[in-house]
């Protein structure tokens, strides 16, 4: 009811011109929380906010900062922007592009992470060696999230289809139980794969380390509405993030960055392992250089092509890169970052 | 009452001499009446539906148009993924409900006759119910595994629920009389059974197959969304990851209508039955 009226108040101001501060600034996080307090992992956006930056950076303006996470992932993330329950989304690439194409109106800000492994995981008894060996066998796949897209990606280059798989739909908490029963032959896991391993639950028997083609990227989006409305807000949040960025970039608080992301679950030593032997540079990075287009760009080639999305979209009009510019220069980490070529390979 | 007012003449033409046709006229105007009535509402939501996204009320991606839904809803039809989805649900909703009837209809007489039966099964049998499927899932994978059997256990419990609940009430609920006019007659089990314990609970059995039918349905969504790559709750599930929530409501618009023709084939079934009961006492 409060919400209600406080947003009929901003239509109502915002339709004289005059965009008065919001009283809260939300922002969605596509994975569900863990840890208490509750948090998530593997994003420098994790670490922000952890870290309270935003919080911080928005406390002069008498600004609050609230944290929504998302048990249903990016889209379930898409369904509450669109309701106007949220003014930003963290999220992978996939989720993002399906919303887009589903018709929100969104920005891209900023880059969050890139080129995180995945990796084939079955189950501890099988004795499948590669992808080849799991053909005509079941395979867990989330369907419509970041998962889907990274398996299509890899199935193609081996000249397979999901086709040749029985894949089965199942959310990130039913894989598990299901792995832990034996009863999919495999599946795509980011990190918490290494942890599985661990404890001596499932194989890792192949990764996406060396292959900049196949990994997910995840981003910092807006609402245009909000966008248009308060300009200055999100360039606040985009500086704020820009040198929240830079701190988890530096590997003097490699650990703590490592330790920051345990607090959801993944112990440090999975973490350790999944970012051997890269620098928190490279897969810490928020620049829209040529690799994150290109990505982006064959991301909606593919989506298309699986037809996960009905209609195109245009990655050039979607991403805004005139606030993370801004905040670079005024922070002068211009030259902080490296950024790649398309093929994510050599430097740009 | 306007349909009344409008046809009075074949009622009062000759009402003595076909009673019965007159009657059968008044049993059609009542229902054809009773058929505008179920529209109103239905119409109501649609024209509101309309309204909302017309004037923009809602974001379209959340309430996509009717005429887009009506649009996809065709489509589907027309590629024949509904119909396969939907033959998949139905076969498990069918499997699913079999084996509840059978679970039910035996828990529920054993319950209902025997004291001690229901001192021995009542409590475990409540325990269990109502614990939400959501908890039992891990455990079943752990058990049967992701595959049919699964699915059909889950739809299974859910159904048998109120099938065992209503076939107890059922039973207990047999008049005293009736059981001592039984004994009376020295009626043996198989005449105590035919004429008196089952017309008496059957309409209490109808309210348990229609609740249990409805539950099966509502389950079968939260199976498919959970592991399944096939079925009409998958279809809905897949609509809304990939945010097309205009497949979500075309496979809504299927799953209620489908409910509904169901629930609509156990009331006609339901009322032959009874009108045979009527008959027999």
């Amino acid at each position: 009811m409060k919400r209600a009226l406080v947003s009929l108040l901003f239509g109502f101001v915002s339709a004289f011109g005059v965009a008065a501060n919001p009283a809260v600034i939300r922002v969605g996080v596509s994975t569900g929380a863990s840890g208490s307090p509750a948090t998530f992992g593997g994003a420098a956006t994790a670490i922000a906010q952890q870290r309270g930056v935003l919080e911080a950076a928005f406390k002069p303006d008498g600004i609050r900062v609230e944290w929504v996470f998302f048990k249903g992932a990016g889209p379930a993330a898409n369904e509450a922007l669109a309701s106007k329950q949220l003014d930003f989304i963290w999220q992978g690439d996939l989720a993002a592009i399906t919303g887009k194409a589903g018709g929100l109106n969104t920005r891209i800000l900023l880059g969050d992470s890139r080129l995180a492994p995945s990796y084939l995981v079955v189950p501890a008894k099988s004795k499948a060696a590669s992808l080849e060996d799991l053909k005509g066998r079941k395979f867990a796949l989330f369907k419509g999230t970041t998962q889907q897209l990274t398996f299509n990606r890899i199935a193609a280059q081996r000249g397979l289809a999901e086709r040749d798989f029985k894949t089965i739909n199942m959310d990130g908490a039913t894989t598990l139980a299901a792995l832990a029963a034996g009863d999919i032959d495999g599946v795509y896991l980011p990190v918490n794969a290494l942890q599985l391993q661990e404890r001596g639950v499932v194989r890792v028997i192949e990764d996406t380390r060396r292959d900049p083609l196949v990994a997910a990227h995840t981003h910092l989006l807006v609402d245009a509405a909000f966008e248009q409305r308060h300009p200055q807000l999100v360039q606040k949040l985009v500086s704020a993030l820009v040198a929240n960025a830079a701190w988890t970039s530096d590997e003097a608080n490699r650990q703590q960055v490592f330790t920051g992301w345990a607090r959801a679950g993944v112990p440090v030593s999975a973490w350790q392992r999944d970012y051997q032997p890269d620098a928190l540079k490279q897969r810490l990075t928020p620049l829209l250089d040529p690799f994150f287009y290109a990505h982006y760009r064959d991301a909606v080639r593919f989506a298309r092509q699986f037809g996960l999305i009905r209609k195109d979209v245009d990655v050039d009009a979607w991403i805004a890169p005139q606030y993370l510019r801004e905040a670079l220069k005024a922070q002068k980490l211009e030259r902080y970052w490296t950024p790649l070529a398309a093929d994510g390979k050599g430097a740009a | 009452m306007s349909l009344t007012e409008t046809l009075p003449v074949p009622a009062l033409a000759a009402p003595a001499a076909t009673p019965r046709l007159a009657q059968a006229l008044a049993g059609l105007r009542s229902r054809v009446w009773r058929g505008a009535l179920a529209l109103i509402l239905p119409l109501a939501v649609l024209a509101l539906w309309h309204a909302a996204t017309l004037n923009g009320w809602v974001a379209q991606q959340i309430l996509p148009a009717p005429a887009l839904v009506w649009t996809t809803l065709l489509d589907l039809w027309h590629s024949g993924e509904l119909w396969t989805n939907l033959a998949i649900s139905l076969t498990r909703v069918a499997w699913g409900f079999s084996a509840a009837l059978v679970i039910g209809l035996a828990l529920g007489v054993a319950m209902g006759l025997s004291k001690t039966a229901e001192a021995y099964l009542y409590p475990s049998f409540k325990a269990i119910s109502e614990v939400p499927v959501l908890g039992w899932i891990p455990l079943l994978i752990m058990l049967v595994g992701i595959g049919e059997a699964m699915k059909i256990l889950v739809i299974a419990k859910a159904a048998a629920v109120p099938i065992t609940i209503n076939t107890q009430q059922g039973i207990r609920n047999i008049p005293q009389p009736y059981l001592e006019v039984a004994r009376v007659y020295r009626f043996n089990p198989r005449q105590l059974w035919l004429k008196v314990i089952f017309p008496s609970t059957l309409p209490s059995l109808f309210n348990g197959f229609r609740y249990g039918l409805t539950n099966a349905w509502l389950s079968l969504v939260t199976v498919e969304l959970l592991a399944s790559s096939e079925g009409i709750g998958y279809q809905m599930v897949w609509g809304r990851q990939l945010f097309q929530l205009d497949v979500v409501m075309a496979c809504m618009l299927v799953i209620g209508l489908v409910g509904l023709a169901i629930d609509l084939f156990l009331q006609i079934t339901e009322t032959r039955l009874l009108r045979w009961r009527r008959a027999a006492f």
